[in-house]
């Protein structure tokens, strides 16, 4: 039973993980990680090395969409920036992998800050639809430059990291898995730390994070480029992992899935986006294997598919309407269940 | 008491939940359940999402086929197993279904969805070396033996077509000037580059290359540019059916003599017959018969009687595709080679004046990864029916 914590130091009061139950469970986490990829079937890795990808960019989405209050439909574009500068980069030139992968995250994040600067003026909607004209001008770039290979797009070789060629899922977990834990524990620390805090001043009221001496428009340029360096190293991972980058692959759709990852799984919560990421991709596969599991062959495959999409978005509604503050929410109403127990339940 | 029986059932049910869990996750116990000597087709198919009308309709073709295989005793006395998923036409979750299809089988062959998920499995399909691929897509850059050994497309590329069409114009109106109005999009533009090229060198002329969005409603002015060019043929490509009805009855409304072509995707029956009385004489390239053609075909009499309702020509891909997809495995078989990729696609390349039981009105040849053959087909809409505007066209 563990019915509070106790704390003598400001340190152990700000420290990341603040209980030894915490640190239990993180290395059970980690444990299982590491085991994973030796008991999963190639398509789980598959589906675990896209989630991870998914978490990367909804995470980097959360700091400037959850964290700042700045909304951007232009992630799938920031995406897009990192993978093909990797592509670019890897094909041309033949660079390390780390260092195409910072220089992606690196492209994208100017890219972000470019696109960031309007939001001193607007918010909400309207910034919304400045980085939506982003990802159109992305896309145009994308599909009409020589160096981009145009409509067609690039194909690379494999990734190389210490001599292993990264050309299957079970290599490349090993990449995109500790890329996207790192990234994730210094979205966690960030709000640790003056630069964070600010963030979460600007997302409260802006004019009074101001009147507190907060630069408004250089914190709001820095949470865009952080996003967007989060984006830009998931597109990264991303074109590591399909090995093909053409201007669809990045389509304002995708945008939209990273948006409603963190509103499933909790806007301003890291957990959040964790969770909304693994929920929007993996929740379609699962209603698949469920389809799969009942009796009746291709033909119920064919009549159920539609079916299965409606009851994905019905999920969707039914979360928002009954818990609008996402599943990192409902995370912690489970742990407090297991705090108070077996006083309260 | 009864708190201690809930819990016990609570725990034996997550016990449950966990082993299930774990089942799922390793999956072998599919791979256990197939013969051993089956032959798998895996498929990627888009039940749902912007290609459903296509997958839908490949799916059943591709099914037919293998129930009449099945029937008439296998190949070699093996039996065949199709394996599709959904994959809404989208690139990642078509990698997921091949990943869970070729985990869960033993896959021979399989059936992709979009040019996307085609080339970005492309090196899957090299370093996995065991299975043969073809797909819904007719895009240039596939047809090319080196960069995609182990795939191939079941009918002309979208140049050869077209090259077909332009063929035809060649010989219809000798020094025509054509029109290529295209997509915005990897679909869209893929022919246009190489064919105004030979457009050229068929003594053709390209007046006017007009790019719209796919998809797009508000094509007045693009028409006006049309018009001004004033072609004898114009050339849709890149689209499924929006905007061409509005080009062709804009066109019309400003006294356009134009005549009006389509390639493969556009051109399903039931596809044109939506353009109206406008779409009257819209002519493009298919690579197949029609579901109800009544010239000399043993094969599509039998799926006529086996579906007396009209199919789409995504359904005669489908089926042709599997049809290919079986010789291949047949003729592997038959020389005693393993049925892996390398031995499949030699098979498939093998294929000399193959009759196709008139899906195709002439005996195929595959030298590469291509079948570079089609017809100019005509709308015929008091009819309500494609006519043939042309022989079969081989490049």
């Amino acid at each position: 039973m563990r019915i509070g914590t106790f704390k003598e130091t400001y340190v152990a009061d700000a420290a990341l993980f603040d209980s030894r139950t915490q640190h239990v469970w993180l290395g059970i986490a980690a444990v299982l990680l590491v085991a994973f990829p030796f008991v999963a079937s190639d398509y789980w890795l598959y589906l675990a090395c896209l989630i991870a990808i998914n978490v990367a960019s909804s995470t980097g989405l959360n700091i400037l969409t959850g964290y700042t209050g700045l909304v951007s439909l232009g992630q799938a574009a920031f995406m897009g920036l990192g993978a093909y500068t990797v592509a670019i980069l890897q094909a041309r030139w033949g660079t390390p992998l780390l260092l195409n992968l910072l220089a992606g995250g690196f492209v994208a994040m100017v890219g972000g800050m470019v696109v960031g600067i309007p939001s001193l003026r607007v918010k909400g909607l309207y910034l919304a639809i400045v980085t939506i004209a982003a990802s159109f001008i992305a896309h145009f770039l994308f599909a009409n430059f020589s160096i981009t290979g145009g409509t067609t797009g690039l194909s690379m070789q494999p990734g190389q990291l210490f001599g292993a060629v990264l050309d299957t899922s079970f290599r490349l977990y090993w990449l995109i898995v500790p890329v996207t834990v790192l990234m994730l524990l210094g979205a966690a620390n960030l709000f640790r730390t003056r630069i964070g805090r600010a963030f979460i001043a600007i997302r409260d009221r802006d004019i009074s994070a101001e009147v507190l001496g907060i630069p408004l428009l250089q914190y709001k340029l820095l949470s865009f480029g952080l996003s967007s360096f989060y984006a830009g190293v998931a597109g990264g991972l991303w074109a590591y992992f399909f090995r093909v980058v053409t201007p669809e692959s990045f389509p304002l759709s995708l945008s939209i899935f990273f948006l409603a990852a963190i509103i499933v799984g909790g806007m301003g919560s890291i957990l959040g986006g964790v969770l909304g990421a693994v929920f929007m991709t993996l929740v379609p596969e699962v209603l698949k294997l469920i389809v799969d599991l009942l009796p009746g062959g291709t033909n119920l495959t064919v009549f159920l598919s539609p079916v299965r999409l409606v009851i994905f978005g019905a999920l969707i509604i039914g979360f928002l309407v009954f818990e609008p503050l996402g599943l990192a929410e409902m995370w912690r109403r489970t742990r407090r269940f297991f705090h108070l127990w077996p006083f309260r339940n | 008491m009864a708190q201690q029986r809930i819990s016990t059932r609570r725990r034996s049910i997550m016990l449950t939940a966990a082993a299930a869990g774990a089942a799922a996750l390793t999956q072998p116990l599919s791979v256990l359940a197939q013969g051993a000597d089956e032959i798998v087709i895996g498929g990627s198919i888009p039940m749902t999402g912007v290609f459903a009308f296509a997958g839908v309709g490949i799916n059943a073709g591709i099914q037919d086929y293998v129930k009449i295989v099945n029937d008439a005793g296998g190949i070699k006395g093996r039996k065949v197993k199709y394996v599709p998923e959904d994959t809404g036409y989208k690139v990642d979750v078509s990698v997921a279904a091949f990943k869970k299809i070729t985990s869960q089988n033993k896959v021979n062959l399989y059936y992709g969805d979009s040019t996307g998920f085609a080339k970005t499995i492309n090196p899957e399909l090299d370093r996995n070396g065991s299975i043969l691929m073809a797909g819904a897509s007719f895009a240039t850059e596939l047809n090319d033996p080196k960069k995609y050994p182990h795939q191939f497309l079941v009918g002309p590329d979208y140049t050869e077509m077209f090259g077909i069409l332009l063929n035809h114009i060649a010989k219809e109106k000798p020094g025509a000037k054509v029109a290529f109005v295209y997509s915005d999009s990897e679909f869209g533009r893929d022919p246009i580059d190489s064919s105004e090229a030979l457009a050229k060198k068929l003594g053709l002329s390209v007046p006017v290359k007009i790019m719209t969005p796919a998809g797009s409603v508000d094509v007045s002015t693009e028409v006006i540019k049309l018009r001004r060019a004033a072609p004898d043929y114009t050339i849709f490509h890149g689209y499924i059916l929006a905007p061409i009805p509005e080009f062709i009855t804009q066109g019309k409304q400003q006294g356009m003599q134009s005549k009006w072509m389509g390639t493969f995707w556009t051109m399903d029956s039931s596809t044109v017959m939506k353009m109206g009385p406008d779409g009257e004489g819209f002519m493009g390239v298919m690579p197949y018969r029609y579901y109800y053609d009544t010239e000399k075909a043993p094969m599509l009499e039998k799926i006529r009687a086996m579906r007396p309702e009209y199919q789409s020509t995504a359904y005669t891909q489908g089926f042709l595709a599997a049809m290919l997809f079986l010789e291949s495995a047949k003729r592997t078989l038959e020389a005693n080679k393993p049925l892996t990729g390398d031995n499949l696609k030699s098979a498939l390349n093998s294929i000399k004046d193959f009759d196709t039981g008139g899906l195709i009105g002439v005996p195929i040849t595959i030298s590469g990864n291509s079948i570079p053959v089609g017809r100019v087909y005509r709308a015929d809409m008091k009819a309500q029916k494609m006519v043939a505007a042309s022989d079969w066209i081989k490049l």
